[in-house]
């Protein structure tokens, strides 16, 4: 079997899977059952029963799932029981909220943490690697709640949230990546014969640690993705980020299963899309 | 010299035109969440209904400030002397926004839709009073009579909220009777409302209402943004703010903040007396004893509440009714008052003793029992530990613990997997049919024991008698002593223990004219038709 073929139904098995515990544990979720509105005093007992009715529908944890697996088939991906729209269109209006958000933030968070990286290790002074280490180390230790609440104030833009969840990882690994690549034999003994650092970093730094720092990039698209969620949440940005806060507050099994759905597939795009950048690399270094 | 007489033209042509309201301008202000429907008759959400006052017609208006009904797109109607029926005599030449003519068929239709047993309309409910068809009688074009099973109390004050859907317009959505029609919808982003250009209601000089040209419902979850945007003019005004949030914007401009006083909404506690609730058989003898509810009632510092919680924008609530709900308020009744020493003496008639810090019922058993409220709301967290301490003086150990709402929802109305809950009740109605499915012991919302196929108590038994009987009566003061009573026992029994009466507190721009807040929803613009926004602002935006 070819390996791209092998690769989609891996990708199929996991969005499977991931879609049906998604499903399970909404269902196990104590207030799967209940509706907001059932408080509303004005509400006859047969309203109320129609409401536990409604719900009572999608108590059958396979039935739904079987029944939503061929209704997607069909292009048909139900109906949000919170917001009383189809879930294609939320997905659809909120989806390029998400990716500008999170590709921006990708973006600065990137660029940031290799020229940082870059700086501490291409200078070797300490004073540089510390302060780059201690900014950081503070970045990683906020939560992206914490620093969304801090932009919400500042009135700054959310995107910058994003890119400061993902910096200090990608710090950390690139200076890792990069202290270890400075210090392989051959690079010494090219410093030794007085080789400039730009054309050391070009021509034997970047090609050894470039095909690393793309495998990286796939788990950035991730780390992104789950900020995304607490950062819409707080910034009150319409993105798939608020929407999964909102389904899993309702309890919206539709909605939840399309987009653990949604965010698996992009996961593993992500993943394999790094992992196939990072050999075509070597292919093409080799 | 001569400038003067001028200046004095300028200035009360610039009196008038304040009083008056400018015309134009659009008003801003969001909304908390999407409106889950457009269709006026299946409102049951906070957005929806904000669409549905501002674009829907309706027969008979409750005056917010007043609290009277008064005779909208209806100019006079009568209720029949049974109570089973009320005839409407509409207003002629009277048009939807998109031209097509209003009559009493548009009426028939929407009457008929609305109690449609299908539909499961929230507003429905409150008219039905019996089993049997509603029927509609279309006498003339500006007359019909709608027949009810049985007599509906309160009955032309119901139609306050049924806003009258046209049976004719191909695209019913813009085809609104009331000052504006949804023109534009972004979810997630906007609603967007224009005037109305068919809206029949005129001021006293004659010029045709809303002043405004258009309201734009910006759609925003988050509290901390609507306010940071409200400060920075981006936003007119806020329905209704957070007590910390009022004292600080007071603090900066103490002039666009209001407190119009205590609301129709109460915070409660109430504990599980359901019998086959999954709690210790000892606790539910203590909950369902009548002194020890009293107890805790009388241990808790209501006014310390209101204080220390709310910043003194609260009242300690007495009963179901606030004292904002002009007419059916019992004001014989007062609040519990504070008295820990009262509330041992009744513990004590109970078998309860102090051992140690420690209080013990007969069998030996610490008093200690765990109360559930919802998580994120500040203001309900606080109270649940301020009742905590209080009850600890009295010997009782209090454990509080946050759920998030849904989870709560299954354990009040579900699972009965609680001791005590602390939740808040939100009243849309004055009338107190609108609590029915809240006191009858047969109902769901009869929280502390609910679904009771016969009322397990003489008190649950008495209440029910009296709400059938105040809901069956037409005469207002024969169902005021009705009510008067059921106020009486919940305070005599404490059910739910009324803890506070939040103020309806609301902010309002300087820009916005002829603003004037009250309790009733919706605060600041139940007068929209007569609000205007200052040119000169909405020029800057």
């Amino acid at each position: 079997m070819p390996k791209i073929v092998r690769r989609l139904a891996t990708m199929a098995a996991v969005v499977l899977v991931g879609g049906l515990l998604s499903a399970t544990l909404v269902r196990l979720a104590p207030g799967f059952d209940v509706d907001e509105q059932q408080l509303d005093a004005r509400l006859s007992s047969e309203s109320v029963a129609t409401l536990r009715r409604a719900r009572a529908h999608d108590r059958n944890i396979a039935g739904f799932y079987l029944h939503y697996l061929g209704r997607a088939l069909r292009g048909d991906l139900g109906e949000s029981r919170t917001l009383n729209r189809p879930v294609r269109k939320l997905l659809a209006e909120r989806l390029p909220v998400t990716a500008r958000l999170a590709g921006f933030g990708l973006l600065v968070g990137w660029l940031c943490a290799v020229l940082l990286a870059l700086g501490a290790t291409m200078t070797r002074r300490v004073a540089c690697d510390l302060a780059a280490t201690v900014l950081g180390g503070i970045f990683l230790s906020l939560p992206a709640a914490v620093l969304a609440l801090l932009f919400v104030f500042a009135n700054a833009p959310a995107y910058l949230v994003i890119a400061l969840v993902v910096f200090p990882k990608v710090f950390s690994y690139t200076r890792n990546l990069l202290a270890k690549s400075y210090n392989l034999p051959h690079l010494l003994t090219a410093y030794a014969k007085g080789v400039g650092r730009l054309q050391v970093l070009i021509w034997h730094v970047l090609p050894v640690a470039g095909a690393q720092l793309l495998a990286v990039a796939g788990i950035s698209v991730s780390i992104a993705l789950g900020a995304a969620i607490p950062v819409e949440a707080l910034c009150g940005i319409a993105g798939i980020g608020q929407l999964a806060w909102q389904a899993a507050l309702g309890r919206d099994l539709p909605l939840l299963v399309n987009l653990t759905v949604l965010v698996t597939v992009i996961t593993l795009a992500a993943n394999w899309g790094s992992e196939f950048a990072g050999q075509s690399f070597r292919t093409s270094e080799a | 010299m001569k400038r003067r007489p001028l200046a004095l033209v300028v200035f009360l042509l610039l009196s008038l035109s304040a009083a008056l309201g400018q015309s134009g301008g659009e008003l801003r202000f969001y909304l908390h969440s999407d409106p889950k429907t457009f269709d006026p008759l299946l409102v049951a959400d906070d957005a929806s209904e904000t669409i549905r006052y501002l674009t829907g017609g309706v027969l008979v208006r409750v005056n917010r400030r007043t609290q009277q009904a008064e005779p909208e797109l209806a100019a006079s109607w009568k209720i029949a002397r049974d109570g089973r029926s009320i005839t409407f005599d509409l207003r002629e030449r009277v048009y939807y926004s998109d031209g097509t003519p209003f009559s009493a068929a548009d009426v028939a239709a929407t009457v008929q839709r609305l109690m449609d047993p299908a539909l499961h309309s929230p507003t429905a409910d409150s008219f039905r009073s019996g089993a049997g068809a509603v029927r509609t009688h279309v006498d003339s074009p500006a007359r019909i009579t709608i027949a009810f099973p049985a007599p509906v109390a309160g009955l032309d004050k119901l139609f306050d909220q049924v806003a009258i859907v046209s049976s004719r317009s191909a695209n019913k959505q813009r085809a609104a009777l009331g000052p504006f029609y949804v023109a534009d919808y972004k979810p997630d982003s906007y609603v967007l409302l224009k005037r109305n250009p068919n809206y029949w209601r005129r001021d006293a000089a004659g010029r045709q209402l809303p002043y405004l040209d258009s309201v734009r419902l910006g759609i925003q979850p988050n509290r901390d943004i609507e306010m940071m945007n409200f400060r920075r003019g981006d936003i007119d005004l806020i329905n209704w703010l957070d007590s910390e949030y009022f004292d600080r914007l007071a603090k900066q401009s103490p002039s666009l903040v209001h407190d119009a006083g205590p609301g129709l909404d109460s915070e409660q506690m109430w504990f599980n007396q359901v019998p086959n609730a999954p709690i210790p058989a000892y606790k539910r003898a203590w909950f369902r004893s009548t002194n020890f509810r009293r107890a805790v009632s009388a241990a808790v510092n209501r006014a310390d509440l209101s204080r220390v919680v709310y910043g003194g924008h609260a009242q300690p609530a007495v009963g179901p009714i606030s004292s904002a709900n002009k007419f059916w308020f019992n004001a014989k009744l007062h609040a519990p008052a504070y008295d820990p020493s009262g509330a041992l003496r009744l513990l004590q008639q109970d078998g309860f003793r102090l051992q140690g810090a420690s209080l013990r019922d007969r069998e030996g058993h610490a008093v200690e029992f765990s109360i559930i409220t919802n998580a994120g709301n500040k203001p309900r967290e606080r109270m649940a530990t301020m009742i905590q301490q209080d009850l600890a003086k009295v010997g009782i150990t209090v454990h509080v613990v946050t759920l998030d709402f849904a989870s709560l929802i299954e354990r009040i109305t579900e699972s009965y997997n609680y001791e005590g809950a602390l939740l808040g009740m939100v009243n849309m109605d004055l009338d107190p049919n609108a609590q029915m499915n809240l006191w009858l012991s047969s109902a769901e919302n009869h929280q502390w024991n609910p679904r009771q196929k016969l009322p397990e108590t003489a008190w649950e038994a008495e209440i029910d008698r009296l709400m059938k009987e105040q809901a069956a009566s037409l005469e207002p003061a024969r169902r005021k002593t009705c009510f008067d009573r059921v106020q009486e026992i919940a305070v005599e029994q404490q059910p739910f223990i009324y803890l506070v009466n939040k103020n309806a507190l609301s902010a309002v721009a300087a820009t916005v004219a002829n603003a004037s807040p009250v309790v009733l929803r919706p605060q600041t613009y139940w007068n929209i038709e007569t609000l205007s926004v200052g040119v000169q602002t909405a020029g800057k935006r």
